[in-house]
């Protein structure tokens, strides 16, 4: 996958992430369920946003909070998914 | 026209309900018990499994239609409507996070009503709150299954239930498993006398050092209350806002229909100006709860993260909505309508029901409460 790919589906799950805990500065590394910015929602929100956006599927064995802990997190395990896909 | 009769099937939906369940509600709730041909009935016509893949026994329908199916059947019995919503939050539990396996075994028994579910949530203790759940699993000596141990209180279709979809704690994590009636250490207890929802099966499910194989884990150690619960419960959410606009669109029409042929003196009851008031109150909620129920419908179907809050919305406005109409349904009847032979007097106990099940109205309160407040925040630095 390109660099420009990469950076593409980072702002994309940056913009999501940024608009549902209402932070704009959002570092790419901060843990998004540690520091509390999320709500009780947030987790099958961004779940189903991922699945929308990147034509993914989030199933069983993905369950993983590593995955879905932060920007860099999520971005990884998209880039992941839509290579493996 | 509201937005759910413009579903092809909203009409059938309809006529099964007027030949099959109206009739009969009224007996259902008086005997507290629903007959199980009936349950077969509805499984004949698909309606059991609506929303699973048709891979697995199902029907593959859109959340709209599946809002229109319970919207139909909410007009008729909240109880009988509430099978609806307890097999669509384990069935779409199961589709989402259940093994392949689990689906193949589960789901097809679940949609040809040979085996129903029961989404085993809420403690005695805990109600809604999730977080604090004491169910516990524990590792069986030697390895290779866990123990089961708790109790779960006020759980819907449990009284028929083949299996329940059980949710407590593995060492502090949440965790979800399925664990059949008949296995040893499960006790079923029957909660009788309800206000309403009374033929809805509910009962109390003991769980004494009940064995579960770890092949029925469902979802992983630690997703149970992220990601598990909440899709069964979106659905619960969806399926009992429909219920609810159903019992408001009942409300309105046999509202509409004493006020226009009862007469007081020389006048039609619905002469009177403060019964104008109370129906075009009436009137103007059920458009905006059918807005919002349909919203989240469309919401959902179109994959959208905003289906969840609109699930939210949409469930706790028509709830509170259905026991405004069903005290003013009963207001406008006056006497007759607090007794039995009224189905009114019925909708006023079971729309209370609702604005407890799936969350209670203050637990939505407090999630929207925060969503909304958080819209508000500036940034953090």
């Amino acid at each position: 996958m390109s660099f420009e790919r990469q950076n593409g589906i980072r702002a994309t799950v940056k913009g999501f992430i940024s608009r549902a805990s209402n932070v704009e500065e959002l570092d790419d590394d901060v843990d998004l369920f540690e520091t509390g910015i999320v709500n009780s929602l947030f987790a099958v929100q961004l779940m189903t946003f991922l699945e929308k956006t990147f034509a993914i599927e989030v199933g069983l064995d993905d369950l993983d909070i590593e995955n879905f802990k932060s920007v860099n997190a999520t971005t990884a395990f998209v880039v992941q998914k839509t290579v493996r896909t | 026209m509201f937005p759910f009769e413009q579903i092809g099937r909203y009409r059938d939906f309809q006529a099964f309900v007027s030949r099959d369940v109206m009739p009969e509600a009224e007996r259902w709730d008086r005997e507290q018990k629903l007959p199980s041909a009936l349950i077969a009935g509805m499984a004949d016509r698909g309606y059991l499994g609506c929303s699973v893949p048709v891979d697995y026994g199902g029907q593959g329908w859109d959340t709209v239609t599946f809002g229109a199916l319970n919207e139909a059947f909410g007009r008729g019995s909240s109880a009988l409507t509430g099978v609806l919503t307890v097999q669509a939050m384990v069935s779409s539990t199961l589709v989402k996070w259940g093994t392949p396996e689990q689906k193949r075994r589960l789901l097809p028994s679940l949609c040809n009503g040979n085996a129903l579910g029961a989404f085993a949530l809420t403690e005695p203790g805990a109600g809604s709150a999730l977080r604090s759940l004491e169910t516990r699993f524990s590792k069986k000596a030697g390895g290779g299954s866990l123990v089961l141990n708790g109790t779960k209180r006020w759980i819907s279709c449990a009284q028929f239930a083949a299996f329940f979809l059980v949710f407590g704690r593995f060492e502090q994590r949440p965790m979800a498993c399925v664990v059949p009636t008949e296995r040893a250490g499960v006790h079923v207890e029957p909660i009788i006398d309800l206000m309403g929802f009374r033929a809805a099966g509910l009962a109390e499910i003991r769980f004494d050092d009940v064995e579960v194989p770890l092949d029925d884990v469902i979802g992983k150690p630690g997703f149970a209350l992220s990601h598990v619960a909440p899709v069964g419960l979106h659905y619960g959410r969806i399926s009992t806002a429909c219920s609810a606009l159903g019992l408001m669109r009942g409300c309105l029409e046999e509202s509409i229909a004493y006020a226009a042929a009862r007469t007081v003196g020389d006048k039609a009851v619905g002469e009177v100006g403060m019964i104008k008031t109370l129906l075009a109150r009436m009137g103007t909620d059920v458009e905006a709860a059918g807005a919002l129920c349909h919203g989240a419908c469309r919401a959902d179907d179109d994959r959208l993260p905003e289906a969840y809050e609109k699930a939210l919305m949409a469930k706790y406005f028509t709830s509170v909505a259905a026991g405004r109409a069903s005290s003013d349904a009963v207001q406008i009847r006056g006497a007759s309508g607090c007794h039995a032979s009224s189905p009114v007097s019925r909708y006023f106990r079971d729309a209370k029901i609702m604005e407890i099940i799936e969350g209670t109205t203050q637990i939505h309160e407090k999630i929207l409460g925060e969503i909304l407040l958080q819209r508000a925040r500036g940034p953090i630095h």
